[in-house]
């Protein structure tokens, strides 16, 4: 109207067409983009489609060669020969014009039947509508009609009955003249049957449409598209080595333990299963999404969102053997984590210390406990030296009010004393756990301390009396109670003094100082701030612990119980589904990556390092520990899973059940609180798995056997060796292990007057039975014992025993030795043993031969008979 | 009967096309108004418009264009509704779906999402114009009024959507927006006063905003609704008063010489 001047509109008009095409160009690439570009798993599923049409193909040619090659193919040949044979008969004409005739009766025969067949229906319907009406009405014409119709019913009825016998009578006359076809038929479609189903496969695997292959799981709200790309994940064959087109690794662990169709990929793998659109996206490595996805070892993780217990776990080694460095450094101690409940448990209890250290030895491991041995466990506080005086002061005031060092440098060792400790040290194995100069500690699950320095540590008193009676000054301590004399423990103090000591150790308090008593109160203060007491028991003994008067007088108190039970560091229960937006990565905001993983590994690495004032120490872990810790870490978060997931740990079954978890009892409960044999041994499920598993002891052993062992275990050496498991790396020789030497047998238990010998062996044969082991084992009439045993050592040489065990001086030292065997161990226990060797011992390498039960008879009685006669 | 002309008298005396068209248009001034009279859309537009006051370097279009982006919100919102459930457990997984799976879902939510932004941008670049040329003084005092209402009905359509992905920037922005509904005078819990009328955790103008003491589910329904339904409608009302004022108080205001 008001624009109506041409140049104008001229000018429009271009802008026009350009917007235009700008719009269309715009809109057909967003058509492009939303079928194509956002949906890149179209192509590789018809990569994989045409990856696996190939394999297909390859395997049908290869059947098809084979067939070729069986003479199959020959086979096939001859009977299409035979067959087309018979059809010419069949097809001849006299044959067909008396199979046409009889066919045409067949037929005229077949059509009666039918129409009979429908005759009668008709006829019992009229029946039944003429019973309701006459029910209804009760007159007698309907009954006179249903009376008729019976009739009707019954002459038809037994028209059937005839056209049937004649149908059947001309169908078996038909049947001879195509028999013979159809056998050869059926034998060529079985034939090629092998073939057609191959070439089937093909044609089904073509015609699997292109879609987005999604799993839902209600009850956690996963939508998982992972298989979309990843579309040959739980194929039966490897289709492709190249991703995303492989299968699972290990599937016959993972993905048959975790059906895909109940499980998903994210449960385990984490990620973002939704995202179709690219790798970045679905594999969760976006920002925004808190959850990258899981690779590798790293995915054992999520292992710990179900299983209570992972360390028997196939296929979680890894986060089982992390989950044993959150016991290593006492994780739990500081920071509430479910599962781990102990508490002031992890470090020795430190109420008298004051009697058991040097002062300028406490210093300097307070300072820096690496510094004074490399695999110490306590972490590194940063104290100041004033700090770490205040500590150790409060600590020394506990039980004295001096700073005192002992030092033994220049003493005169009595050699003769020297000569018996080492003999001893030897005896008790003290170097099973014990490192001294770089060697032993085998057994590292005990944590011993090293004791390469100790006689410039402790004085030789408090010495004294821990090895007379570790659990008086440490209840709970791993350190058993050796059966020494007075006098051998004399000795023993002696030699380690002397033996292993640090000579440039400096010592500045030999002449005590006095403790002040403002030094006591900041080192409380310091006490409280990082919770020293969560691994160390600073109290327990409250009567022990008495403040001196002349401290009192000046205000200083000793922490109560009650003061010292709260963990002081954050709930770690969920820290591995914590939104990434909750962490506080402080002066590291732009230095590291923002992810969580990253976060919990570089809290660990440098506790300290997020902003000022935290508190946590540092443990100085190596880099393959922080990734361990992290791992398990990772693996606590507080995703809803259902119970339905849930595989539970023995003990929370035995929660859950009701059933109270096995304890030691009795005499016997005192003598293991003593001797701490689960330091080593397993028995029913406590203990350490560094030395046999104890459980079926009783049933296993011979008792005269188990008393000869335990009285010496020296003697009977060259049966019980062991290959340490543990702190054996490449290269490095194994060493021979055996059990310490206890001197059980020289002191009455507790309260009872009998040896612990005795408890032990009386326990053994009460408790640690099983009825699985017969005591006898079943006997043979027939043949004379001399005989059964020659017929055992036949079938011991026949099988090969000898290849891993080891009979006097022959034989392999793979398998237990068997010299001495008829004396060691039960016939009941040989006899079941060789029947499953897997029963007692699961992860046993001994093979299964199958053995027949008279089989176990003769080998059983044939090595009964290995026997050394004790010197 | 076959004469074209036949068929469009048939068609044009049918009672349906009557009902519709009612009767024939002839080029007259008479028809050109009653066409714009008759029309409901026709006719919030005025009749006559001041070439002046269309000039785009006077008015920059901007309330036409924030029309223009409230119809796209409105078509794309609706289809949006299709494939949201406003719940905690589904509300993020739906948005994840437009984004993955849902056809057309990038530019559906991203049109949607942009041009939300755009229409906050554009209203308050026309309050702005408005304003620098005066156009709320008299007789227009009452649709600056309703002008005002508008703008602050967008910013709440703009604040309730916010919440409905359910993610972490609209989980925080309700939490600090309603928090600062807690420090209203008489009517927050922490606001002054409130203690003369009893107000608590549970009763005051937070509770109300988010159907609970926290952002939970009740917050993400309340949010939807206020932003799919009640907001929108009182909104359309108030935009056709807006428009319909323009008109009667004599067109876009006129730029002075």
């Amino acid at each position: 109207m008001a624009n109506e001047n041409k140049n104008n509109s001229n000018y429009r008009a271009y802008l026009f067409v350009f917007f235009s095409v700008v719009l269309l160009a715009l809109t057909l690439w967003i058509v492009w983009d939303d079928e194509f570009g956002l949906r890149p798993w179209k192509n590789y599923q018809q990569e994989f489609k045409t990856l696996k049409h190939a394999q297909l193909e390859k395997e049908y040619s290869k059947a098809a060669s084979d067939f070729q090659k069986s003479g199959d193919a020959q086979k096939l040949a001859a009977l299409k020969a035979q067959l087309k044979k018979a059809e010419d008969l069949f097809n001849s004409n006299d044959v067909q014009e008396k199979y046409k005739k009889l066919n045409a009766q067949w037929v005229e025969n077949h059509e009666h039947s039918v129409k009979n067949t429908k005759e009668l229906q008709t006829a019992r319907g009229q029946y039944l509508e003429t019973e309701y009406y006459f029910t209804k009405t009760q007159k007698p014409e309907y009954k006179k009609k249903m009376d008729e119709l019976q009739k009707q019913i019954d002459t038809i009825a037994s028209r059937a009955t005839v056209l049937q016998k004649q149908g059947d009578g001309l169908k078996s006359s038909l049947a001879p003249y195509t028999a013979g076809i159809a056998d050869l038929q059926a034998e060529i479609s079985k034939l090629e049957s092998v073939l057609d189903e191959k070439k089937e496969r093909i044609g089904t695997s073509d015609k699997v449409p292109v879609e987005i292959k999604q799993v839902y799981i209600k009850d956690i709200d996963k939508a998982d598209r992972c298989q979309s790309c990843h579309i040959g994940i739980d194929g039966s064959k490897q289709i492709s080595m190249k991703q995303p087109f492989t299968r699972h690794p290990a599937s016959f662990v993972f993905l048959k333990n975790h059906d895909p169709e109940k499980f998903g990929c994210t449960f385990c793998h984490r990620g973002q299963g939704r995202a179709t659109t690219s790798v970045v996206k679905a594999h969760g490595n976006e920002k925004h999404w808190d959850e990258p996805m899981l690779e590798g070892d790293m995915t054992q993780t999520s292992c710990l969102n179900c299983h209570g217990d992972v360390k028997q776990l196939r296929g979680a080694e890894y986060i089982a053997q992390n989950t044993e460095l959150v016991r290593k450094y006492g994780c739990y101690s500081c920071h509430k984590i479910p599962g781990y409940d102990g508490f002031g448990d992890v470090g020795p209890v430190l109420t008298e210390v004051g009697t058991k250290v040097n002062y300028s030895w406490a210093i300097n491991w307070l300072l820096d406990p690496k510094k004074y041995f490399s695999k110490a466990r306590m972490p590194k506080f940063y104290f100041k030296q004033d700090e770490a005086e205040a500590i150790a002061d409060y600590l020394f005031s506990m039980s004295g009010n001096t700073r005192h060092d002992v030092d033994y440098a220049s003493a005169k060792p009595d050699e003769k004393l020297v000569d018996q400790g080492k003999q001893l040290w030897s005896q008790a194995r003290c170097n099973l756990c014990h490192v001294t100069n770089g060697k032993g500690g085998n057994n590292v699950k005990v944590y011993a301390p090293d004791l390469s320095k100790i006689g410039s540590k402790v004085s030789k008193e408090w010495m004294f009396k821990w090895i007379k009676n570790p659990n008086a000054y440490f209840p709970g301590t791993k350190m058993p109670r050796f059966r020494f004399t007075d006098q051998e423990i004399n000795a023993l103090v002696e030699y380690i003094v002397n033996e292993y000591k640090d000579d440039d150790a400096e010592m500045k308090y030999t002449t005590p100082v006095e403790i002040k008593a403002e030094s006591i109160r900041k080192g409380k203060d310091l006490i409280l701030k990082y919770g020293c007491y969560g691994c160390h028991k600073l109290q327990g003994m409250e009567e022990m612990v008495q403040v001196a008067p002349s401290l009192l007088s000046q205000g200083v108190t000793f922490l109560k119980g009650e003061e010292m039970k709260e963990k002081i560091g954050a709930e770690l229960s969920s820290i591995g589904s914590k939104p990434v937006d909750m962490l506080d990565f402080g002066k590291l905001k732009k230095s590291i990556p923002n992810d969580r993983l990253s976060y919990i590994k570089q809290k660990l690495r440098d506790p300290r390092g997020y902003r000022l004032g935290l508190r946590m120490p540092n443990f100085r872990l190596t880099e393959s520990e922080i990734n361990g810790l992290a791992s398990v870490l990772y693996g606590f978060t507080d995703n809803n899973i259902p119970s339905r997931y849930m595989v539970p740990s023995r003990q929370q079954l035995d929660k859950i059940a009701g059933v109270p978890s096995y304890k030691f009892t009795g005499d016997f409960a005192k003598v293991i609180g003593d001797v701490k044999c689960t330091n080593c041994h397993s028995i029913k499920g406590i203990g350490a798995d560094y030395a046999p598993d104890l459980t079926v002891a009783g049933s296993k052993l011979q008792e005269s056997w188990i008393r000869k062992f335990l009285a010496n275990p020296d003697v009977i050496r060259p049966l019980l060796q062991q290959m340490p498991k543990f702190g054996l790396s490449a290269g490095q020789t194994p060493q021979k292990v055996t059990m310490p030497k206890f001197n059980l047998g020289t002191q009455k238990v507790e309260d009872t007057n009998r040896s612990d010998v005795d408890v032990i062996i009386n326990y053994f044969q009460q408790e640690l039975v099983t009825t699985d082991i017969p005591k006898q084992i079943p006997v043979i009439t027939t043949l004379s014992p001399e005989e059964q045993v020659a017929k055992g050592k036949e079938l011991y040489d026949l099988k090969g025993c000898k290849a891993c065990h080891q009979v006097g001086t022959e034989g392999g030292a793979l398998g237990p030795n068997l010299s001495n065997v008829g004396n060691r161990l039960n016939p009941g226990f040989i006899f079941k043993h060789l029947e499953n060797a897997r029963k007692f011992k699961p992860d046993i390498v001994e093979p299964n031969y199958g053995f027949s039960e008279r089989e176990r008879i003769y080998l059983t009685n044939y090595l009964m008979t290995l026997k050394l006669n004790a010197k | 009967m076959n004469n074209p002309t036949d068929i469009k008298e048939r068609v044009k005396k049918n009672i349906i096309w009557k009902s519709i068209f009612r009767r024939d248009y002839r080029n007259t001034v008479r028809d050109r108004a009653q066409a714009i009279f008759g029309n409901v859309f026709l006719h919030l537009h005025p009749v006559q418009v001041r070439e002046g006051a269309v000039k785009l370097r006077f008015t920059w279009g901007m309330g036409g264009i924030t029309f223009f982006a409230f119809i796209i919100l409105v078509i794309t919102g609706v289809v949006l509704m299709f494939y949201y459930h406003p719940s905690v457990s589904q509300a993020y997984s739906d948005i994840k779906d437009l984004e993955f799976q849902v056809p057309f879902g990038v530019i559906l939510r991203n049109l949607h999402r942009w041009g939300a932004h755009f229409m906050v941008i554009v209203v308050m670049i026309h309050m702005f114009r408005v304003f620098m040329t005066g156009s709320y003084k008299a007789p227009r005092q009452f649709n600056w009024g309703v002008g005002v209402i508008l703008l602050v009905l967008t910013f709440m359509l703009s604040f309730t959507g916010y919440l409905t992905p359910w993610d972490q920037l609209g989980f925080w922005a309700i939490t600090v927006g309603t928090n600062m509904g807690a420090a209203t005078p008489l009517l927050g819990y922490q606001g002054p006063f409130s203690e003369f009328l009893h107000i608590t955790p549970f009763n005051d103008v937070r509770f109300a905003l988010l159907g609970g003491s926290r952002v939970a589910d009740n917050a993400l329904l309340r949010a939807y609704i206020w932003h799919c339904v009640a907001i929108p409608l009182v909104s359309v009302i108030l935009m056709f008063v807006h428009f319909w004022r323009v008109r009667k108080d004599g067109g876009i205001s006129k730029p002075h010489k």
